[in-house]
């Protein structure tokens, strides 16, 4: 368990953040450590769930940090299901 | 005695130029301090502008200048002038006068780099005069503000901005010192006064002084139409400057020079100017919108001169330049508004319902890009959450021009790319370019999250950020208006 920073926006919102996750949270953790800087600050809650995106790609709801491989300070998205 | 006209002696005397025997030429001019793009040393000689000002003459009009300003200063102190302008007009001189007076002082140390390592007497001449200039604009506009601290502590800040790390000063700090304290004299011309004067400045002052009038600030009106007399002259020396280059076939040299500076300056431009004009002047102060200043005085009139003079449009222009006109000052005054404790003003979020109709009739699309997102923010003011209003981290920064990395649309990337194992953050493609075109003249400096992730803020939260920044509790910048563009949008709801 390490101290983990990411650059991540949550998709619609305007602007990039620094988002410090745990390298053991997985990506559901790492979502909602996103969305609260975000979901109800400026982008509508629709209780959508959400998901992770890197590189094009949505990463599975259950892999850790550690495993999916993204090197710290990578930009990673959040946005609602669907 | 008859006198001699001046056309008659003027030349003459000011063209001091002779080929050195005792010393060689790059003792005199050494090209750090200098910069020749290799061009040889009487090739310089025929640099010459128009003003052609004696230095008596010079003494005379800046005394009547300072004259001027200084008794409309005494006079508007015994007014009560300043409690009755808008509040977001307020915000926007504060901001002006955080970022600008001690950089007109970095200015003069460019100006004195070139009255002493420009390479033409008639060049050195004009520069002094510049160098002089720049201490009126520092002088000038740090005693304005300094006699409005009894009413507003925030105008403190008019000195203090530049001594701290605040992250807008330090995006502006690193902008001067790249364009001027530290650039040689060749650049310096080309930069400062050809691309920063010419093309942004001299415009801006005088859309600021107009402004100004408009709405009642007769003070800081004539202090800026004041100084922008002097702007006027100085940035006379990027023209010539920039024709010996091109004449010399150094045409791609000046090019860069100036695609280089354009877009630096562009960004600071739209965080300060952008937000200034579209938010924070009153409403039906509006003569027009950013982005019609923007293609009016900037596309049209600043680069109708610059392809006059054979040069071509910088290369990001129709790609990234125009694209940006349209958004990048709008999620600009959305982050300085959220992280408005950051700030030594207190931004106006300017989204009034009429506001925002204007909003949407200048820049078509506003509603749904950046309107959705301040619908949010009214609904939480409205319910009293303004905790929710508030920041719990910090953005990230471009690593080039320091400013937040804001998205025009959903879903895209900022540019992470590395150089020498250091990781980067870019907000565009210019940015990433400009950084990358000289990387020995940037790599040390690190960005405010760059000192963050290596622990130089402390505590690591935003009270520690706050700290590091410089920033007191009775500066820190809250909603210009109390919120009440709010109350109003809710009566006109109900
Ligand atoms: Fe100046
Ligand atoms: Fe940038």
């Amino acid at each position: 368990m390490a101290l983990f920073p990411l650059q991540a926006n949550f998709r619609g919102d305007f602007v990039v953040l620094l988002i410090p996750v745990d390298d053991g949270d997985d990506m559901t953790a790492v979502a909602e450590k996103v969305a609260q800087h975000s979901i109800g600050l400026r982008v509508v809650d629709t209780g959508a769930p959400k998901r992770v995106y890197y590189n094009g790609k949505e990463l599975p709801p259950r892999m850790t940090v550690k495993e999916s491989g993204i090197p710290p300070m990578d930009w990673i998205e959040v946005a609602y299901v669907g | 005695m008859p006198k001699l006209q001046r056309r008659d002696y003027y030349d003459t005397a000011r063209d001091m130029n002779w080929a050195f025997s005792y010393v060689n030429e790059d003792e005199v001019f050494p090209e750090e301090l200098s910069k020749s793009f290799g061009i040889k040393g009487d090739e310089w000689w025929g640099w010459d502008e128009p003003y052609k000002l004696t230095y008596r003459e010079y003494v005379h009009n800046q005394a009547g200048k300072d004259d001027g300003i200084y008794s409309i200063r005494s006079t508007i102190a015994r007014s009560n002038l300043y409690d009755n302008l808008d509040v977001g007009w307020k915000s926007a001189i504060k901001a002006h006068y955080g970022a600008i007076p001690v950089p007109e002082y970095f200015a003069s140390i460019g100006e004195a780099r070139m009255a002493r390592f420009g390479r033409a007497a008639a060049w050195r001449n004009m520069a002094t005069f510049g160098t002089l200039d720049e201490c009126r604009h520092g002088q000038a506009q740090i005693y304005f503000p300094y006699c409005l601290l009894g009413k507003d502590p925030q105008f403190d800040w008019a000195h203090k901005a530049m001594h701290t790390n605040e992250w807008g000063v330090i995006a502006a700090r690193s902008l001067f010192d790249d364009m001027f304290t530290a650039n040689d004299a060749v650049s310096t011309a080309i930069q400062l006064t050809f691309t920063f004067e010419t093309g942004f400045t001299n415009l801006q002052f005088l859309g600021m002084a107009s402004d100004a009038l408009h709405v009642g600030d007769i003070e800081f009106g004539a202090l800026i139409s004041s100084i922008q007399t002097d702007e006027a002259r100085h940035s006379q020396q990027g023209e010539p400057t920039l024709r010996i280059m091109i004449q010399n076939g150094k045409k791609a040299e000046a090019q860069k020079l100036v695609d280089q500076m354009f877009w630096r300056s562009w960004k600071l431009f739209a965080l300060l100017t952008g937000i200034s004009m579209d938010y924070y002047t009153p409403l039906e102060s509006r003569t027009m919108s950013f982005k019609e200043f923007m293609q009016d005085w900037i596309c049209r009139q600043f680069m109708d001169q610059f392809k006059d003079l054979g040069m071509d449009l910088p290369w990001y222009w129709e790609k990234h330049f125009l694209p940006e006109l349209d958004w990048v000052h709008h999620a600009y005054h959305l982050g300085v508004w959220f992280w408005r404790p950051t700030v030594w003003w207190n931004p106006d979020a300017g989204v009034s319902a009429a506001e925002r109709d204007w909003l949407e009739q200048k820049y078509p699309g506003w509603n749904a890009r950046f309107g959705k997102l301040w619908d949010v923010i009214a609904d939480n003011v409205r319910a009293g959450r303004i905790g929710k209003t508030y920041p719990a981290t910090l953005p990230i920064v471009c690593n080039c021009c320091h400013i937040p990395i804001c998205s025009p649309s959903v879903g895209q990337a900022p540019r992470i790319t590395s150089h020498n194992g250091r990781k980067l953050s870019f907000c565009c493609e210019v940015c990433e370019w400009v950084w990358k075109s000289q990387p020995e003249r940037y790599d040390t400096h690190l960005s405010v999250v760059d000192r963050f992730l290596a622990g130089q803020i402390q505590p690591p939260n935003l009270e520690g950020a706050l700290q590091y920044m410089g920033i007191t509790p009775e500066v820190a910048g809250n909603d210009a208006e109390g919120y009440a563009w709010n109350r109003m949008a809710s009566l006109a709801a109900e």
